[in-house]
């Protein structure tokens, strides 16, 4: 080994030890991957399945039949069976979003061949989650009558899925969660281990070294990604062992985050030589890491959000990672291109920001 | 540090701390922005958001071209809430679809009028079902169209009184359809609060947190990292004096934060409480303020790095922010983590700034401001705590 391998190694050493010496920092940015995944479920959860009281005061069996129906409504309704007094009092201390009565006498007049008449209350704050109800209700009414076989019904609809298994939100919001918490913790630790050296001053004592300051950069980025693929590995742990999300081809996944923390490690030196300064880099990194997050096909293929929304999602390697997880993770097809391409994609996207990286800190740090 | 002052002496004292805080704020523009960021990519992302959770990117297919296939492409066309329509034919659908431009294809079949003529018609559809979000949102509006083809009327029935049931005596208007079931919706209130202007809200709150938290943490471990504390010692500055001050400064530099954008808030409209909701809405924010500010201050004395402290704000804030229901709606949450929101002070800010705002009267907003006020004091006493153990 060289001088320059030995100083590599030498900077990496003294970066483990300055790490091993902020534990409390370490733990954090380890907590911080874990929130994501958190995060994104508690945000998956208030995709579906809207609180709604059912007040049966039929009790019949076509009432029975029409609440399974509510119930299978595509994921729509959790249903909460109480009284009549009960639903208004929660409605109104906003517990419940919806309150779905079934009158006395329904079997009887449905099985008569009558129109019942049921009466729905709709908190309707927010027009997203009232648009969800207002046409859950239709959905559970034509499955109701199609099971039952009414006469006069003429139209059904027939559905042909492009995929060949279904995939819940929450497993679908955490693989992608993986990738922001790629960005956040590699972000972050690559920032700290040079704006560490400003603040410490300690900077200016990198042109007494005997090699290229390149070498010690080196070192210290590498230890950086070292603890950050350690983070991520512990959230990725949880998503497999804790979500029991399994991986189909966990080589391909483990690739992409991989890439993800270079490129993540590099642009947070990038940024960290930029701004020479820790106290808004934690902040910087969370605040970039939402909308890229939500830009990057975490939520669905963002093609599907129009061309512009598309375009900018391509300004992030976050797109490519979130394309690769998905398909590595429940074998889905996230973007137009396929996974070869966007694996080849996310690689140029690390020598990019490598090279630009060490262009920024050779200016910033070692010519300074 | 000394004690024993008279209270003169103690405010007098207090207000100096309180000003070298908020000078010391004003020139740190690298804390300012590390508190303000993460609320300004929480409000890109709701815009975001708000174009991606509407409608869906959709293909139409007609390919019969009878009355009755027309009637039903009419109301699919007409279905502006749900869809984002591409009419196309065939070919030029399926290359949609496979390049993400639509979700899903509908097509209306050749034979569509001779099977309504039948009464086993399809509406069929091939859905991108790359997760139940979306696929389900597709699954109800295709629903929802098939229902108005043999119901156009669904929905009409209404009671002799809105919100009530029908019964013998009061039947009420139902109009009857083929699948025996209608619906009588009832809108809890006159208007429905878009998703852009729901939401921003608890971004604002976002910024009351991360500000307060970040500010108070970062002034304490300043202090620390500056050795001002064995300066502070020296002074004839007595420790509630300090104490006070430090908080009074945090409270200051959130103000300085939150006054600029509740302004613009207000004239851009999306706050804009009924007048008589005004007092309760600021008294929410402003126990929000002292609660951030002593959390804060506590978070400062515990971490004292600003390395540590800057990572640890923002986790704060984030899990206050979402356990709290800023981007969730608690309702929605499995029961233990419904339980565990009661314990979440940012639960009673949010619960109370949307009642205040969105709703027509104050119900509950006496509980929140109370809650709110305990959790608020319990944080600036462990912060005191923590500041005067510190300081001795």
């Amino acid at each position: 080994m060289g001088d320059g391998g030995r100083a590599l190694v030498a900077s990496a050493r003294l970066e483990f030890q300055q790490l091993n010496r902020s534990r409390a920092l370490v733990a954090l940015a380890a907590l911080e991957a874990i929130t994501f995944l958190v995060l994104v479920s508690l945000f998956g959860l208030t995709g579906s399945r809207a609180p709604t009281a059912i007040v049966d005061e039929d009790h019949g069996p076509l009432a029975a039949s029409f609440v399974r129906h509510l119930d299978a409504a595509h994921h729509s309704f959790a249903l909460r069976h109480m009284s009549a007094a009960d639903a208004r009092s929660q409605l109104h201390d906003g517990n419940i979003v919806a309150i779905i009565t079934i009158p006395h006498g329904f079997s009887s007049d449905v099985a008569s061949g009558h129109t019942v008449m049921l009466p729905v209350v709709v908190d309707n704050v927010d027009t997203d989650l009232t648009n969800d109800i207002k046409e859950a209700l239709p959905s559970a009414i034509v499955a109701f009558g199609k099971t039952h076989g009414f006469g006069g019904i003429r139209v059904v609809a027939a559905e042909h899925d492009l995929v060949d298994h279904e995939t819940g939100y929450i497993p679908y919001l955490v693989v992608s969660a993986l990738v922001l918490d790629a960005l956040v913790v590699a972000g972050i630790l690559g920032a700290f281990a040079i704006t560490r050296e400003y603040e410490a001053r300690t900077v200016d004592q990198w042109r007494l070294a005997p090699v290229r300051s390149g070498w010690v950069l080196a070192g210290k980025l590498l230890a950086a990604a070292v603890v950050s693929a350690g983070a991520v590995a512990i959230a990725l742990a949880i998503v497999v062992l804790g979500y029991g999300v399994g991986a189909r081809d966990l080589s391909a996944a483990i690739a992409g985050l991989g890439l993800c923390v270079v490129i993540f490690t590099a642009i947070g030196a990038a940024v960290g030589a930029l701004l020479r300064r820790t106290l808004p880099v934690a902040a910087l990194f969370f605040g970039l890491a939402l909308p890229f997050y939500i830009d990057s096909g975490a939520l669905e293929p963002v093609r599907f959000d129009g061309n512009t929304l598309w375009k900018i999602g391509h300004s992030s390697p976050v797109y490519n990672g979130v394309a690769i997880l998905e398909s590595a993770f429940h074998g889905l097809r996230v973007t137009p291109e396929s996974l070869g391409q966007n694996l080849v994609v996310l690689t140029l996207w690390a020598v990019a920001a490598v090279l630009v990286s060490c262009a920024v800190l050779a200016r910033r740090v070692v010519r300074r | 540090m000394s004690t024993g002052r008279t209270p003169r002496e103690t405010f007098k004292g207090a207000s100096a701390v309180a000003r070298l805080d908020l000078a010391v704020w004003r020139r740190s523009p690298w804390a300012i922005a590390a508190a303000v960021i993460p609320a300004i990519g929480m409000l890109v992302l709701v815009k975001v958001l708000t174009m991606a959770v509407l409608a869906q990117p959709v293909a139409l297919v007609q390919e019969g071209h009878g009355p009755q296939a027309d009637v039903m492409a009419s109301f699919i066309k007409a279905d502006t809430d749900s869809y984002i329509l591409k009419t196309t034919n065939m070919a030029r659908a399926n290359q949609l679809l496979r390049s993400q431009e639509v979700a899903a294809v509908i097509v209306i079949p050749k034979d569509f009028d001779e099977g309504v003529a039948k009464g086993r018609a399809a509406l069929s559809y091939t859905l991108n079902n790359v997760d139940i979000d979306i696929a389900d949102d597709i699954r109800r509006s295709v629903d929802r169209s098939v229902a108005q083809f043999d119901a156009p009327q669904l929905g009409a029935s209404a009671p002799t009184r809105p919100g009530t049931r029908t019964t013998p005596e009061a039947p009420g208007l139902v109009v009857p359809n083929p699948y025996r079931v209608d619906i009588s919706e009832t809108d809890l209130r006159k208007t429905a609060v878009p998703f852009d202007t729901y939401q921003v809200l608890p971004v604002l709150l976002l910024l009351v947190i991360s500000v307060g938290v970040l500010g108070g943490a970062l002034l304490g471990s300043r202090d620390h990292e500056r050795q001002t504390m064995v300066f502070l010692r020296t002074t004839p500055l007595s420790r509630v004096a300090f104490v006070t001050g430090r908080l009074m400064g945090t409270v200051l530099a959130t103000l300085t934060v939150l006054v600029p954008a509740l302004v613009y808030l207000v004239l851009a409209g999306n706050v804009d409480p009924p007048l008589g909701h005004w007092p309760a809405f600021l008294g929410i924010l402003g126990t929000t303020v002292v609660l951030s500010a002593g959390l804060g201050v506590l978070l400062g004395v515990l971490f004292r790095r600003s390395t540590t402290v800057a990572l640890a704000a923002v986790i704060v804030s984030s899990y206050l922010f979402f356990l709290g229901g800023g981007f969730t709606t608690i309702a929605f949450l499995p029961a233990p983590l419904r339980a565990l929101s009661h314990a979440v002070p940012t639960r009673y800010a949010i619960d109370g700034m949307r009642q205040a705002l969105f709703y027509s009267d104050l119900h509950g907003v006496g509980t929140d401001l109370l809650a709110l006020t305990t959790f608020a004091i319990a944080a600036v006493g462990a912060g005191v705590f923590a500041l005067r153990t510190e300081t001795r």
